[in-house]
């Protein structure tokens, strides 16, 4: 919001903080950084604390109240609070079968897949018919940084394709590639000469060349195209193909979104993805690493549902939700029957697998949406030791003169290194001013913590369950909105205002 | 379990010298060293006194031979006038005088002038051993210099790799041994720095005894790459054939012994000795004059043997001129591949291997600061580029001595004793040179 907050006293602040700081440099700071530099810039960045410990000015309209004529509770189950209901057995247990604001009538809700684009089509007698064009892409993973990978249609993973159940489909691929592929229709029970099987079903369609894929979709439920050509799979070759149900699945849901999970191997100051690696450095949701990858953002209380696709060439994904219960509704194969659901909270999905989640969005904030594999929770991870564990020490003094060395003093003052296993922090990544502008230029992160990039990375994002008013802000508003207001709005509403501490501005992040 | 110490420096248990770190020191310059050794150098004063010696031996050998004077008393006894017995039939003072034909003194001159001509160019030859030698030991003090500067980094490198072996260790991402390995090798890089300090001290000595006199322990300033353009192997052997002071000497030679058969074919022109003097004859109570000429008849010596042999000596010094050459050439052959190897090595080290060693040093710098790789990675391209600069300042040395030999005409060892003309040969063993 362009409301500003009070800052009447906010030059005194900063004159008690920078004479703080500067003091703190000299006497803290000299133990632990060593020198007066790197004290003053520590002085500088606690500087950029835009509200010290108070909170960012109320957002929003509180009293805007909640959507008329909606149940807010089901036997026990709020869709506005943290609450399991009164009775296992209740189909509102753990808000399972509660319904979202959007009525059946109103159709299967919109698929939606950030970062993703949807393939058009054309009626053509009687058969929507896609074009599908397999061809190497240029993914730009993180804010200048840019993958060579395979795709479709210009994009990793490639465009949505989105049908019917009961639709007849031509999907006409045209290779672009340098090499021949073919194109498999993950999951579908169709005339085995469209399968897509290189080889076994089909000569491969050479470069330049045509294929054309007809047949009948009985199915429905989340399913996938990829190329059968293994290298190429590790590549990139795949995209989301999701059959709407005829009839609309009950309860339905207001937001059906859909996440590809990847990873990758590229190494330093190389942009070329090494698909025979054994190993994996670069980690994907839908062709984006974390902070880069787009926060799903829904309203407080909708029913809502994710569906995640495992594509990694060779790891499976333990993937976490925080702050709510699903209901695992289906995989890839089909609905599974609401008598085999199961709540969880984190699910594992395994390598070419995509599973259905559903809940109730009835805990407003920013939550951690991750694969819990500690090596997938950032992208390239390295060793902590070097320059960047010792005081004193910088990779500039490196850089300044690539003919001397700047030398190392063979005593590590640093007194935690007394402990074993000392540092076991995960640095992330160097964030340029460039960099995390590119992050903070979309709307659905706006009022965020300040320093929500530091702690989003490799195969992470955010699920933000917003109050509509806050929603609006956020989503359907042109408004600035200022770093950490929503997320402090949050907790003013929800949570416990007077135990709160606003997030430290860093540097470089405004 | 903590790990494994870092060792202490060697300086702390061995013996240094500890080169260039105590006070302040002398700074040397080519040129400076070049001037120093051109007034102390022991064999340039040797290869003045040659041409001395043969300019005297052209003095004396063309020196007109003294008269002699002589007291005669001849038939003393014999009876006089009176019959009395009388002192002499001549008593009296006689002078004889050598008359010197055939042109032989003016001849053996020019031969000892020529001869001195030929030590002209061994003295030359002379300067450009020393200066030649002072180049290339300076080269190699200068490239000791910059060898201990670098040894001094990598030993940098590899105390940051004991450090690093350290923090690997409190992580559990290294375990005992490999800390023990980065120990050893920094010990060694150490030891490194301590032998290219005691090789550093070596060169500044020898470079020292080469200036002919001795000069504090300090450091020389100076390029070590090459100024000059690269040489063709034709071009550097038709300098050598053109300049070459030890084929001008040949030459010069040559002309020695041409004048050695003019001189010796004349040798067997008899000299003419006249004598006459004036006395007092007792018997015939008269004053009485003698005279005389002497005149060797050159019937069974003629000297042809020793003009055959300086015939001989003449047709073997234009073998010799021959063989000077050829041995240049063989000689330029290995120096100048050398000189090639170097040159192109250095070129391709400075144009390609070194600013790529450099980029990817910096590249894997600039990914260990956006927490891309692993700092051991960083560490061991920095060695990469350190040890290919080493490589480098090899390079140069090779080139720039190769350089200073091709252009110098191939003239080194500045402390071998200054050569005279030679062969001497038995010609000359007379008490007069002739």
């Amino acid at each position: 919001m362009s409301k500003k907050p009070s800052n009447a006293n906010q030059s005194e602040r900063r004159r008690f903080l920078k004479t703080s700081a500067m003091a703190a440099g000299g006497a803290f700071y000299g133990g632990l950084v060593g020198t007066s530099t790197a004290a003053q810039e520590h002085a500088r960045k606690m500087l950029d604390m835009q509200h010290g410990n108070q909170l960012p000015a109320p957002l929003g309209d509180p009293a805007a109240g909640r959507p008329v004529g909606v149940q807010a509770e089901y036997d026990g189950y709020s869709r506005f609070k943290p609450t399991r209901g009164d009775d296992p057995d209740s189909d509102f247990y753990l808000g399972k079968l509660m319904p979202g604001f959007r009525s059946a009538d109103a159709g299967n809700a919109p698929f939606y897949a950030p970062d993703l684009d949807k393939l058009p089509w054309k009626m053509v007698g009687g058969v929507k018919e896609f074009h599908l064009v397999p061809m190497a892409v240029e993914r730009e993973v993180l804010p200048g940084y840019k993958l060579n990978v395979y795709g479709y249609n210009d994009s990793m993973p490639g465009p949505t394709i989105e049908v019917t159940q009961g639709d007849r489909i031509r999907i006409i691929v045209t290779n672009e590639l340098p090499e021949e592929t073919s194109v498999h229709w993950h999951g579908f029970e169709l005339p085995v000469q469209y399968d897509g099987a290189s080889e076994l079903t089909q000569n491969l369609i050479k470069p330049g060349k045509s294929f054309v894929y007809e047949f009948d979709v009985h199915e429905n439920g989340t399913f996938f195209y990829h190329s059968h050509i293994p290298m190429q799979e590790a590549f990139g070759s795949v995209g989301f193909m999701i059959v709407h149900p005829k009839k609309v699945y009950a309860p339905p849901v207001d937001r059906d979104l859909g996440l590809i999970f990847q990873n990758f191997y590229v190494e330093p100051s190389q942009s070329i993805a090494d698909s025979w690696r054994m190993d994996w450095n670069w980690q994907t949701i839908n062709g984006r690493s974390g902070p880069y990858t787009t926060p799903l953002v829904v309203k407080h209380g909708e029913r809502v549902r994710i569906r995640i696709m495992n594509f990694s060439p060779m790891q499976h994904h333990p993937v976490h939700i925080h702050g709510h219960t699903f209901w695992i509704t289906g995989h890839e194969g089909a609905r599974i029957p609401k008598s085999a659901w199961v709540p969880r909270n984190t699910e594992l999905i395994g390598i070419a697998q995509a599973t259905d989640f559903e809940f109730i969005a009835n805990n407003p904030g920013d939550w951690m949406f991750h694969c819990h594999m500690v090596h997938h929770m950032m992208n390239h991870m390295t060793r902590q030791v070097g320059p960047r564990v010792r005081p004193d020490q910088t990779v500039e003094a490196y850089l300044a003169d690539l003919d001397r060395s700047p030398g190392v003093n063979l005593k590590n003052s640093d007194p935690g290194f007394k402990t074993p296993g000392y540092p076991q922090e995960m640095k992330g990544m160097v964030m340029q001013p460039e960099f995390m502008k590119a992050i903070w230029n979309r709307r659905e992160v706006q009022g965020m913590r300040a320093t929500w990039p530091m702690s989003v990375m490799g195969l992470m994002t955010v699920l933000r369950v917003l109050p509509d008013d806050l929603y609006r802000i956020v989503m359907e508003s042109d408004d600035r909105v200022e770093k950490g207001a929503v997320f402090a709005e949050i907790v003013r509403r929800f949570g416990s205002p007077a135990d709160y501490e606003a997030a430290m501005k860093m540097h470089g992040m405004s | 379990m903590a790990p494994p110490r870092i060792p202490a420096t060697p300086n702390e248990i061995a013996f240094s010298e500890a080169f260039a770190s105590q006070g302040p020191v002398a700074n040397y310059g080519l040129e400076e060293l070049l001037a120093l050794a051109a007034k102390n150098n022991p064999t340039l004063r040797q290869a003045e006194a040659h041409i001395s010696a043969e300019l005297g031996k052209a003095l004396q050998a063309g020196l007109y031979p003294n008269p002699v004077l002589s007291y005669e008393a001849e038939q003393i006894g014999v009876d006089g006038p009176n019959g009395t017995s009388t002192p002499g039939e001549f008593q009296g003072g006689v002078i004889e005088q050598r008359f010197v034909t055939g042109g032989k003194l003016r001849l053996s001159r020019e031969k000892y002038l020529r001869r001195a001509r030929v030590s002209e160019n061994l003295a030359m030859a002379q300067q450009f051993r020393v200066c030649n030698d002072v180049r290339i030991h300076f080269y190699k003090t200068l490239a000791a210099g910059e060898i201990l500067s670098i040894r001094r980094e990598m030993a940098k490198t590899a105390e940051d790799s004991a450090v690093t072996a350290q923090e690997s260790y409190n992580m559990g991402q290294s375990n005992r041994p490999q800390v023990r390995r980065a120990n050893v090798a920094l010990q060694r890089a150490r030891l490194d720095v301590l032998a290219v300090e005691n090789a550093y001290n070596e060169a500044f000595r020898t470079l020292s005894t080469l200036v002919g006199i001795p000069l504090c322990v300090g450091t020389v300033e100076g390029v070590l790459e090459t100024r000059c353009p690269v040489i063709s192997f034709e071009e550097a052997y038709g300098r050598l054939l053109a300049e070459s002071p030890e084929l001008a000497a040949a030459r010069a030679k040559l002309s020695v012994d041409q004048v050695t058969v003019a001189r010796e074919n004349v040798q067997w022109v008899p000299d003419l000795v006249v004598r006459g003097g004036a006395g007092y004859n007792f018997e015939a109570e008269q004053t009485t004059a003698v005279a005389g000429v002497v005149l060797e008849v050159p019937l069974y010596d003629r000297n042809q043997g020793t003009v055959r042999q300086a015939q001989a000596d003449y047709a073997r010094q234009r073998q010799e001129i021959e063989r000077v050459e050829l041995e240049l050439r063989n000689r330029l052959a290995m120096i100048y591949q050398q000189y090639l190897t170097g040159m192109q090595h250095a070129r391709e080290y400075e144009q390609v291997i070194l600013p790529e060693l450099k980029a990817a040093y910096r590249e894997l710098l600039e990914s260990y600061k956006e927490r891309r790789v692993d700092w051991p990675d960083v560490l061991m391209a920095q060695h990469d580029y350190f040890d290919a600069r080493l490589t480098q300042v090899d390079n140069l040395l090779h080139a720039r001595t190769q350089e200073v030999l091709v252009y110098g005409y191939l003239l080194h060892d500045g402390l071998m004793a200054a050569p005279g003309i030679s062969p001497q040969g038995h010609i000359e063993s007379v008490p007069k040179p002739r």
